[in-house]
């Protein structure tokens, strides 16, 4: 099992749902952000689109099992103004991103600049590929 | 060593023969809130669930960097018509504004640099605006937290007028 675990890692994960946190009611609309994972021999980055999000409006938190983010945005429509046409979104953005315990939760950098947010996850020691010396 | 990393930012979730496969998988709240009545309904959740189940063998296969959508909402007042642009991550001098034919262009060149990768992504966006309507002397442009926002004034023409009639 522990192979086919390792093969389909979401066969380890609860069903999307269950453990939604409880403040999403709050949130009104979610919308998922556009976003973008790469990964290093020494650590994750993480791009994600926020346009309009500004830093007070940025929320991100990180555990042992997920990296949740949560983005307001800051503009709201003046009162005199009326919509001809909308392409955008007023709803907020909420990415969630669980992981196997793979990052080390103390060194985590974010940057949030122009509306996209930069962050780099340096990996736990536990999953850094290391060298072995034969005796 | 070089051509691997490059390979890992292309394929995130791409197992590398061999070693563990990422065990960083994505999921993600329903987009929308159900309907009271709904909430409770087998089918919450479904759709990302399915996402959840694409993300883990496809991968995100439109990056963040590639995304060329620009979406623009079209907003008017008394005096102005506004149009905001959804630009994250550009510069402001990569971003051209021209009104021509009665139509304004927004383009924009999104430069992003990754260690020794560079790369150019070009967004281009043009909204119809009738010529007659707007004066393009006075046009301005603010960029804000990845939003672009153009003020067009009207012209007095075009702006609303009231006018009382009286009646004989």
């Amino acid at each position: 099992m522990s192979f086919i675990t390792s093969l389909v890692p979401s066969f380890n994960r609860p069903a999307a749902g269950v453990s939604a946190p409880a403040d999403d009611r709050d949130l009104g609309l979610i919308v998922k952000p556009a976003f973008e994972l790469s990964e290093t021999s020494e650590c994750f980055a993480l791009t994600v689109n926020l346009p309009g999000v500004t830093r007070d409006g940025l929320e991100f938190q990180a555990d042992a099992e997920t990296l949740t983010l949560t983005g307001r945005r800051a503009w709201k429509k003046p009162d005199a103004w009326t919509a001809l046409h909308r392409e955008t979104d007023d709803a907020a953005f909420r990415l969630a991103l669980s992981h196997d315990n793979a990052v080390n939760l103390d060194k985590i950098q974010a940057d949030l600049r122009d509306g996209i947010l930069r962050v780099v996850l340096p990996k736990a020691e536990s999953i850094k590929p290391r060298k072995i010396t034969v005796g | 060593m070089q051509n691997e990393s490059r390979e890992d930012r292309i394929h995130p979730l791409k197992p590398k023969s061999g070693t563990i496969i990422m065990r960083f998988v994505h999921y993600t709240y329903p987009n929308r809130q159900p309907l009271p009545a709904f909430r409770h309904s087998p089918w919450a959740g479904l759709e990302s669930e399915i996402d959840r189940l694409f993300q883990n063998t496809l991968g995100d296969l439109a990056g963040v960097a590639a995304t060329r959508r620009v979406p623009v909402d079209l907003y008017e007042d008394k005096d102005n018509t506004y149009v905001r642009a959804e630009l994250p991550g550009v510069n402001r001098e990569d971003i051209n504004v021209e009104l021509a034919d009665g139509s304004l262009n927004l383009s924009a060149t999104r430069k992003s640099k990754t260690g020794d990768r560079e790369e150019n992504v070009s967004l281009n966006r043009t909204v119809s605006v009738p010529d007659a309507a707007v004066q393009p002397e006075k046009i301005s442009a603010a960029y804000e937290n990845g939003v672009l926002t153009v003020t067009l004034p009207k012209r007095e023409e075009a702006r609303p007028r009231k006018v009382t009639i009286a009646i004989k």
